[in-house]
C-alpha cells in the first residue's frame, strides 16, 4: 500500500523555534521621529516577553511546555503526499503538503495565537484585543485565549462581520467577544460612526480600536495581538517547517521546491524559514512566495517593438508590452513589498534567497477546484495561490521529465469562505476584462513602430 | 466590460478576506481615504488609474501614485496608532 501521510509522534515535536534573525541582517523599523523603534515604545501594546522575542537574534528559542501542550491538540500536523493530484497532473513530481487546515480554527494561525496567549498570561495580562478581517485570526486568538483563560476582544471589520456570521459564532463559542468595527466602545470607533453611521468599517479603524482599548486600560492588564508580519509571529510559525524537515527525513526526501502563499508572510515563513537556513548554508533549493499578479503578463500583451521606458530614451526592443505609456501599478516590479508583508520575507526577497511568484485570480480558483476534487480538502482562498504555483511547477517537471520534490503549505481550509467559490463557480471571477476598446487604445502607440518577427530556434 | 457600474464591481479583498465592491476600496483607507492597494487589486479589471485620475483631486491622486509603493513598516504604523490612541 502506498504511503500517503507521514506522521510525527508528539514526542518528536520540535522543542525549539527557529529564529531567522540569527542568520540575516535587517534594517530596524523606524518610529515617527525617524529613530529606530525601542522596546519601550511597543510596551503599551505587547508584553515585554514577546517584545524580547521580537528583537532577539538567538537562533533557537525554546518552546515552553504549556505551549507545546496546547499545540498538541492538533500538532504535529501530518505531511501529506498529494498522490491524487500527482496522478491528475500526470507529473513525475512528488508533491507534499503540510496540512495546517487541521487546527481547531482551521488554519495555521493558532501556531502563534497559542504562543502569544501563553506569553501574555505569563506577563500577567488578563485581556487581549485584536482586529480581524474575515475572522481567521480572530477565531484563532479566541481559541488560544480560551486555552489560557484570557479574555479576548476582537474588532471585526463590519463588512466582514455582516458577511461571515459563523466566524463570530466560532469566536463566541470559544468565549471571545467579537464586535463589529467601528464600535461605540472606543473613541476611534465613535469618530468613524459620527462621520458615517452606516460605514462598512476598515482594517485601519479596527486596528485603531483594538490598540486604543489596550492603551487606555489603566490597570495595565490589556494588550494587543497581531497575527502576522511581526518577527515573533514568524518565529512561532517555524514549527511548521521544522516538523516538515523531520517528516521528510523519515522518508529520505528533501524538497527541490518550496511554495507558500504570501499574504502577511506568516504561513509562508513558517514552512520555508527552516529551509531558508539550509539554502543560506549552501543547499540548492528554490523557494517561492506566491502573491496575486500585479502587472500585465506576457500572454495578454502584444509582441511588439517598444521602448523600455516612458521617456523613449532606450532603443526599441522586441517585447510583450501594453505600451510604454501604460502605467502599471507599483507592486509588480519588486514584488512582496507592501506593508502587509513581513519585513523578514521582504528582506530575503531583496537578497535573492526567495523568488516571488505571481498568479492570476482565475488560475487561483481553478487550482483550488482541481485540488479539492482530487485531494478532498476545500482550500482556503489564500492556499489556492500556493496551489496554482504548485500545479505550474508540477507541469513543468513533467515537461522537463524531472522527478522534482515539491513541498507546499496548505495554510487552511475554505469551509467558511465558500462565497469566494460561489463567485468563481458562477463565473464572476475573470482574469483580464479590459474591453477591446481599452486594449486597442493602449496599443495605438505601436501603430508606426516596426513589427518584430516571431522567431523559433527549432 | 459589462454594463455593471464600476463601483459595483466585486472582488475578494486580499486584506479582509471577504468579497467587497469597488466602492468599498474608495473609502477603506486611512481616515476613510482610498485604500492604498486599490491599483494592485483592480488594474486587471478596468482602467482604475484612469478612473481615479478622473475622479480624484489632482493632489490626492498624485499623492496616491507617489506613496502606493512606499508603504510604512508595520511596526512604525503600530507606533503611530499607539501615539494617536494616547492622545484620544
Amino acid at each position: 500500500m502506498e504511503q500517503r501521510k507521514i506522521f510525527l509522534s508528539e514526542d518528536e515535536m520540535p522543542r525549539q523555534w527557529y529564529n531567522i534573525l540569527a542568520d540575516i541582517k535587517m534594517n530596524p523599523p523606524l518610529g515617527p521621529d525617524g529613530n529606530p523603534v525601542t522596546p519601550e515604545q511597543l510596551a503599551p501594546v505587547f508584553p515585554m516577553n514577546l517584545i524580547e522575542q521580537e528583537v532577539s537574534t538567538e537562533r533557537w528559542i525554546d518552546i515552553p511546555e504549556p505551549v507545546l501542550d496546547a499545540l498538541k491538540i492538533w500538532r504535529p500536523s501530518p505531511l501529506v503526499r498529494a498522490r491524487n493530484l500527482e496522478k491528475a497532473l500526470d507529473t513525475p513530481a512528488r508533491i507534499y503538503f503540510k496540512n495546517e487546515s487541521l487546527s481547531p480554527p482551521g488554519s495555521h494561525k493558532p501556531n502563534t495565537a497559542v504562543a502569544q496567549a501563553y506569553y501574555n498570561k505569563e506577563f500577567g495580562i488578563k485581556k487581549i484585543t485584536t482586529e480581524t478581517g474575515a475572522g481567521q485570526w480572530g477565531s484563532a486568538l479566541a481559541f488560544a485565549c480560551a486555552l489560557f483563560g484570557l479574555e479576548c476582544k476582537v474588532y471585526m471589520v463590519r463588512v466582514s462581520f455582516d458577511q461571515k456570521p459563523y466566524r463570530k459564532s466560532m469566536m463566541a463559542t470559544w468565549g471571545g467577544n467579537c464586535i463589529a468595527s467601528p464600535s461605540p466602545y472606543t473613541k476611534a470607533g465613535r469618530d468613524a460612526l459620527e462621520r458615517d453611521p452606516n460605514t462598512p468599517g476598515s482594517l485601519g479603524c479596527a486596528i485603531s480600536e483594538a490598540i486604543e482599548e489596550a492603551v487606555s486600560d489603566e490597570s495595565g492588564q490589556t494588550r494587543y495581538s497581531l497575527g502576522s508580519v511581526l518577527n515573533h509571529v514568524m518565529l512561532h510559525q517555524t514549527i511548521i517547517g521544522l516538523e516538515a524537515k523531520k517528516q521528510m527525513e523519515k522518508i529520505r526526501e528533501y524538497p527541490d521546491i518550496i511554495i507558500g502563499c504570501a499574504g502577511g508572510g506568516s504561513n509562508f515563513a513558517g514552512l520555508s524559514f527552516p529551509f531558508v537556513r539550509d539554502k543560506i548554508n549552501g543547499k540548492e533549493i528554490e523557494i517561492y512566495p506566491v502573491e496575486p499578479t500585479g502587472c500585465p503578463t506576457l500572454t495578454k500583451a502584444p509582441f511588439v517593438y517598444d521602448h523600455g521606458d516612458t521617456a523613449e530614451y532606450t532603443p526599441l526592443l522586441p517585447m510583450h508590452s501594453l505600451g510604454h505609456a501604460f502605467m502599471p501599478p507599483p507592486i509588480h516590479s519588486g514584488g512582496l513589498r507592501y506593508h502587509g508583508m513581513a519585513p523578514t520575507v521582504s528582506q530575503l526577497v531583496n537578497e535573492g534567497i526567495l523568488t516571488p511568484r505571481s498568479v492570476k485570480q482565475k488560475e487561483v480558483f481553478e487550482a483550488g477546484i482541481l485540488v479539492a476534487r482530487t485531494e478532498g480538502i476545500i482550500p482556503a482562498p489564500e492556499t489556492n495561490h500556493a496551489l496554482a504555483a504548485v500545479i505550474e511547477e508540477a507541469k513543468k517537471a513533467k515537461e522537463e521529465g524531472k522527478e522534482k520534490v515539491i513541498l507546499f503549505n496548505w495554510s487552511g481550509h475554505g469551509l467558511i469562505d465558500l462565497t469566494a467559490y460561489d463567485n468563481y463557480l458562477a463565473g464572476n471571477i475573470k482574469d483580464i476584462v479590459l474591453s477591446d476598446e481599452e486594449r486597442i487604445e493602449s496599443e495605438k502607440i505601436f501603430a508606426n513602430y516596426p513589427k518584430p518577427q516571431s522567431l523559433k530556434s527549432k | 466590460m459589462s454594463d455593471q457600474p464600476i463601483e459595483d464591481l466585486e472582488r475578494r479583498c486580499p486584506r479582509l478576506g471577504s468579497p467587497i465592491p469597488f466602492r468599498y476600496c474608495l473609502i477603506s483607507g486611512e481616515d476613510d481615504a482610498i485604500c492604498w492597494k486599490i491599483l494592485d487589486c483592480w488594474w486587471e479589471t478596468f482602467d482604475v488609474e484612469g478612473y481615479l485620475k478622473k475622479n480624484m483631486p489632482e493632489a490626492e491622486f498624485n499623492h496616491l501614485m507617489a506613496t502606493a509603493d512606499k508603504p510604512k513598516n508595520k511596526v512604525s504604523s503600530i507606533i503611530d496608532i499607539i501615539e494617536k490612541a494616547k492622545k484620544r
